[in-house]
């Protein structure tokens, strides 16, 4: 089956936050309270009921000022940290490409949380028990397998964010980055190899650092450590324990049960 | 009735021994191993560390994924930690001083060790018991079980306790590396632990010695041949404070 992937092109973004609503919608997320900031950006932050928000990065002081959109959601990784420490499975990788969730498995270690390069996930209270679930964006996994789109892209005006298989939106988004090039040599397209190729690709109007993003994601070292090291030496070394102690059962066995016997 | 229930019991009893081996019995002589607190504090831990092995392996073997479904498991984890981590320190304010005695025991190693080391091989494969140095209440592989228990119980502890109470505190960098080290310890704790419950349940040299960790006591004999040094020093204590046989 094909990859499936969203673009969000920063550069025709009103943040109009139609899909954050839409998101929620959909979703059926209850609101955050919140306070106001001095800012449009709402709510401040990702929470267990906000999988989706756009980030206002406002740069300089009147009349010299600038205003930039962002997406902060899953970025439905290949290469992803949370699929790789989440320990139920509850978190794994969809055939189209995205990196969907199944809330019933999850055990709430929060390792997703932990884990995650782009600080998504978020997981809701719980911290004395330790049951809590983690949330975060599926992709509309329901919708899309389906053959709808995810809401935030139903919903959105201007067309800056915009669904499909992914090799079309990637040809899509370097079409743009080419226009965009003509007046704005920072353009970019960011998602396209970051952690083996994201499922959520965005042009950018400056470098991916501006819009909080890091420049290079990567897969902590903690958690590769962890599964690809101490997970196999583990299991070696209990094996060579059990091996071993089983070999020393079957001589000392012999060997000493003989010589009590002839005493 | 009475005589087949009897009869069942004393049945259930033998085949017990058979397994764990031989259980001594009033008239046969033997010494104070461990005091009632030690046995206890002993199968406390035990049975948390199984929960807390079950419940962890959840975690760590991509396999048993399934059994942290829910989280349900991760509260038992919880819950066990907290028993045994409470009942060891009850355990070491109520006896500080041997305690202490005892912790700094598993950081003295000498050439003794290594004679013990180099002799071991063949006494626990073979039974050849005549390189073996003199051993003190703790033989070298205790102690190294001992140590390994102080050591990686130590790292549980504090890797735990971030990842439970200081979660909100740590970045996710030290939260990932606690995680790891977890694993760490976990690994390194019950391949030992493995070896521990082998050696105390199956081997044919220490066939019985489970019972020391139930009746607190062991044979005399025993004593006297794994731990000389221990069993000398009591036999002389005993002399001296007019207790002895």
């Amino acid at each position: 089956m094909s990859e499936l992937a969203i673009l969000y092109d920063a550069s025709k973004c009103t943040a109009c936050r139609g899909c954050q609503v839409a998101c929620k919608q959909w979703n059926d997320l209850s609101g955050d309270v919140t306070t106001n900031r001095g800012t449009y950006e709402n709510p401040p932050d990702l929470s267990a009921n906000t999988w989706l928000k756009i980030k206002f990065i406002e740069q300089g002081t009147y009349p010299d000022i600038r205003w930039l959109f962002g997406r902060r959601s899953c970025m439905h990784c290949t290469e992803s940290a949370c699929v790789d420490v989440c320990p139920t499975k509850a978190l794994y990788h969809h055939e189209m490409g995205f990196v969907a969730y199944d809330k019933s498995k999850c055990s709430g270690c929060g390792y997703c949380v932990e884990a995650c390069p782009f600080d998504v996930p978020r997981s809701s209270s719980g911290a004395v028990t330790g049951i809590r679930h983690a949330n975060k964006c599926t992709l509309c996994q329901d919708r899309v397998t389906n053959e709808e789109k995810p809401a935030c892209v139903k919903s959105c005006p201007t067309g800056a964010l915009t669904f499909g298989e992914r090799s079309d939106i990637l040809a899509a988004a370097q079409a743009r980055v080419n226009v965009l090039k003509a007046g704005n040599p920072k353009a970019n397209i960011y998602g396209d190899t970051q952690l083996g190729g994201l499922h959520v690709l965005y042009v950018l109007e400056d470098s991916p650092e501006v819009y909080g993003l890091p420049g290079n994601p990567k897969v902590p070292i903690a958690t590769t450590v962890w599964k690809d090291i101490v997970q196999p030496v583990g299991w070696g070394l209990a094996g060579i324990a059990v091996l071993g102690l089983g070999l020393n059962y079957i001589i000392a066995q012999r060997k000493i049960k003989i010589k009590s016997e002839g005493e | 009735m009475a005589t087949s229930s009897a009869k069942s019991k004393e049945r259930s009893h033998s085949a017990l021994e058979g397994f764990f081996g031989h259980r001594p019995v009033p008239g046969e002589k033997v010494v104070q191993r461990y005091t009632k607190q030690e046995r206890w504090l002993h199968w406390v831990t035990a049975v948390t560390w199984v929960i807390l092995f079950i419940t962890g392996l959840f975690f760590f073997v991509p396999q048993f994924g399934g059994g942290a479904v829910g989280g349900i498991s991760g509260l038992f984890h919880r819950i066990a930690a907290v028993v045994v981590c409470g009942w060891a320190a009850v355990y070491f304010l109520r006896n500080p001083k041997s305690s202490i005695e005892g912790i700094k025991f598993a950081f003295k190693w000498g050439t003794a060790d290594i004679k013990w080391a180099m002799a071991a091989p063949a006494y626990y494969f073979f039974g050849k018991e005549d390189k073996m140095p003199p051993q003190e209440h703790m033989n070298t592989g205790q102690k190294l079980w001992w140590l390994v228990v102080l050591a990686c119980g130590s790292v549980m502890v504090i890797t735990g306790a971030l990842m439970w109470f200081f979660k909100e505190i740590i970045t996710p960098g030290v939260f990932l590396w606690a995680s790891t080290f977890h694993s760490i310890g976990m690994a390194a704790l019950f391949t030992f632990a493995f070896i521990h419950v082998y050696l105390s349940v199956l081997h044919p040299k220490m066939k019985g010695i489970f019972w020391s960790m139930v009746d607190g006591t062991v044979p005399a004999h025993y004593a006297e041949s794994h731990h000389k040094k221990w069993y000398d020093e009591l036999m002389k204590h005993n002399k001296e404070s007019g207790k002895g046989k």
